[in-house]
């Protein structure tokens, strides 16, 4: 068990790729730890350079107190799941998981007693003279992370362990992969591109985007204050609605013009971001989660509202989730549209940048919209985000 | 669509889109020659064409006249009077011994030597790879005769000095079988280990494995197929070299059984292919004996369940 540290590790390729840049994260011993990113962001990269897989361009990093940058994979106490689970085919799922011990001269009577305490906490006792073909995806999975747990291993690297497992088996190895942690109390190192997968189990989560750190913290304080639009669309599903809008003033009043409707900023809203204040005529990139709307028919006496046009809804039961186009102008940014690529939809649908907005926005289960309906939505002006149109970095002051 | 459908009823529509009428899987249709009848011909010819010269090599050994002008496919007065005198007049166990001690060894260094480089080759990236992956396929391009010459200088030179691994020794075919087999092997266990994922490799280095572990633990195990396959080529190879073994084996005793058969064709009046055949035959026992014993690794699919659910 031991922190630790990356004080700005940066990786270059020789073909001058900076996979990553300037990393630095300090975690504590006993944290989860996710990494989270779109794909080529350099979240596996980094937990290689961990690992001991990848050269260290620059940086410093370290497991407790020790310098380990230049200490080879073995000597550095970490143990790692892969992807792909590698787990040799040869040999049975006792022998994989007793594989880094038997390599390291372990006493025969401790391996079999660690092999056990493992098999028994994986439920892979039954399973222990199979060979890994003769196994499911999920029990694959296990032994990965049976191979991991017997090594008693100050740290665990974990890259993407779950993305080749279906959609259910996925959620229930997801909790069972926090309880593991948890009852062990190892460091671990998450690496994943779903956004899901880091907020429901990290105890902090690192978002990392083309090399570069976005912002690191608990997972709702992620949720509830992105540092930038990136992280507004990244984190969430579904992910911040995002438009244009240009902050005005109204007598005492601070408004932001949304498209043909002039929304009142709370004066709580104002009170923790005053620097909003200072921006009046200001064009800046509004947020919206999809929860801080509600259908208009519902709240008779609200005032601040978008008009919008149904496009779909689809009702979960606890709630309707309805998707909507308004008059508001689309945000186009590189994080916007590495979102989209990012999200499939660049894939789906052709949109120009004059399309209108599409909203998301989920509704009480009561409210009676439909499809083609057009109708008033209730802002929560509270709950409003503000980004810098230029840096597309959080007006949080 | 609906000819494909077993016994739902053929609609009009779907009917008329096939021309020869509807045809229902699973069910008997034709007669059975046209159905797998053909197959067991088709075998039949096969077989036959692969045995022919096998049979008469046969018949060619326990013919007693020992010429090939006499010889039938079903022997006249058949005896093993080639074999008695295959043993008795000649070295012929001599023969097969070097050429075993030759086979087996070339083989087995040659296959090590080949792994270990393909392991380099496949698995680490260093300066001069491309050049060497390039320069081991290249050399392997000239034949032989070309290096003849100065194979023999080399050796005469060699057999100056070193008697131990000069001419007529084993030694110094077994470190030219080293060489002679090395690029195609090389390329192909390479090629092989290129199909097997990084990340078991990855995946020993975390758990504490050298190279040297990772390669003989994990990875030999998984290539055992090419191993075989390569070892198989690489000892018949060595078994059926003449072109070498007769400048570098003069002596009767240090003879192989390539050099040591030629030796009773070769003289046009006297030519005995009778106990050609015969020695041709037994030499053909430790190979295929050898075919046997891989057959049972010379099968892939080894590395499925080593990566993805």
């Amino acid at each position: 068990m031991a922190s630790v540290t990356l004080d700005r590790i940066n990786k270059t390729y020789e073909n001058g790729f900076h996979a990553v840049q300037d990393l630095s994260i300090d975690i504590a011993d006993g944290e989860f730890i996710v990494l989270v990113g779109p794909s080529g962001c350099g979240k596996s990269t980094a937990l290689r350079m961990v690992a001991g897989l990848e050269d260290i361009s620059s940086g410093t990093l370290k497991i407790g107190d020790r310098v380990v940058n230049t200490l080879s994979p073995k000597d550095r106490d970490i143990a790692m799941v892969f992807q792909s689970y590698a787990l040799y085919p040869h040999m049975t799922v006792g022998d994989n998981i007793s594989y880094g011990l038997r390599i390291r001269k372990m006493e025969k009577s401790e391996i079999q007693r660690r092999v056990a305490k493992a098999a028994d906490m994986l439920e892979l006792t039954p399973l222990l003279d199979r060979k890994p073909k003769q196994l499911s995806g999920g029990q694959r999975q296990r032994v990965a992370m049976g191979r991991a747990i017997v090594r008693e291993p100050q740290v665990f690297l974990m890259d993407e362990p779950l993305s080749n497992l279906d959609a259910k088996l996925r959620v229930q190895m997801r909790a069972e992969i926090g309880e593991v942690q948890q009852n062990l109390n190892v460091t671990t190192l998450y690496v994943t591109h779903d956004q899901v997968e880091a907020m429901t189990m990290g105890d902090r989560v690192v978002v990392l985007k083309a090399g570069l750190l976005m912002q690191i913290g608990v997972p709702q304080f992620l949720y509830d204050n992105p540092a930038n639009v990136f992280v507004a669309g990244f984190i969430g599903s579904p992910p911040m609605n995002m438009g244009m809008g240009r902050l005005g003033r109204n007598g005492d009043d601070y408004t932001v013009q949304l498209g043909a409707s002039t929304l009142t900023l709370a004066p709580a809203l104002l009170a923790a971001k005053p620097a909003l204040k200072n921006r009046v005529g200001d064009e800046v990139i509004v947020g919206l989660r999809s929860e801080d709307m509600e259908d208009a028919s519902m709240r008779p006496d609200a005032t601040e509202t978008l008009s919008a046009h149904v496009t779909l809804t689809e009702a979960l039961g606890s709630e309707i989730v309805v998707h909507f186009e308004t008059d508001i102008t689309r945000v186009v940014t590189e994080d916007t549209k590495l979102l989209k690529e990012e999200s499939g939809a660049a894939d789906v649908a052709d949109v120009t940048p004059d399309d209108r907005t599409s909203w998301v926005a989920s509704f009480t289960p009561r409210s009676r919209v439909r499809r083609r309906d057009d109708v008033k939505v209730v802002v929560d002006t509270e709950r409003l985000h503000f980004f810098d149109a230029t840096t597309s970095l959080a007006i949080n002051t | 669509m609906s000819r494909t459908t077993g016994s739902t009823p053929v609609t009009a529509t779907s009917a008329a889109t096939g021309d020869d009428g509807p045809a229902f899987l699973g069910s008997a249709q034709g007669s059975w020659f046209k159905r797998s009848g053909w197959r067991h011909l088709v075998a039949v010819v096969a077989v036959f064409f692969a045995v022919f010269p096998i049979l008469f090599l046969v018949s060619a050994a326990l013919n007693p006249l020992g010429t090939l002008a006499a010889s039938t496919l079903i022997p006249t007065g058949a005896s093993f009077n080639n074999f008695n005198r295959l043993f008795n007049e000649t070295d012929y166990w001599r023969w097969l011994l070097n050429s075993l001690i030759i086979g087996v060894v070339s083989t087995v260094a040659s296959i090590f030597v080949s792994a270990c480089a393909a392991y380099a080759f496949s698995r680490f990236r260093f300066k001069g790879r491309r050049a060497g992956l390039l320069a081991v396929l290249l050399i392997q391009m000239f034949p032989v005769f070309l290096a003849l010459v100065s194979l023999y200088l080399i050796f005469a030179t060699i057999t100056d000095l070193w008697p131990a691994i000069g001419f007529n020794t084993p030694w110094s075919l077994i470190i030219l079988g080293l060489g002679g087999a090395l690029g195609g092997t090389t390329w192909l266990i390479k090629g092989f280990l290129d199909t097997i994922p990084k990340d078991l490799d990855e995946s020993a280095t975390v758990d504490g494995a050298t190279h040297a572990q990772i390669f003989f633990g994990i990875i030999f195990p998984l290539i055992t197929p090419i191993i075989a396959i390569t070892g198989l080529l690489a000892f018949i190879g060595s078994i059926s070299e003449f072109l070498i073994a007769s400048i570098f084996l003069t002596e009767p005793s240090k003879k192989t059984v390539a050099v040591g058969l030629y030796g009773m064709v070769s003289n046009e009046r006297n030519a005995n292919f009778g106990m050609f055949a015969a020695g041709a035959i037994i030499t053909a026992i430790p190979i295929v004996l050898l075919f046997q014993y891989l057959q049972k690794y010379i099968v892939g699919g080894l590395t499925a369940g080593a990566v993805k659910g």
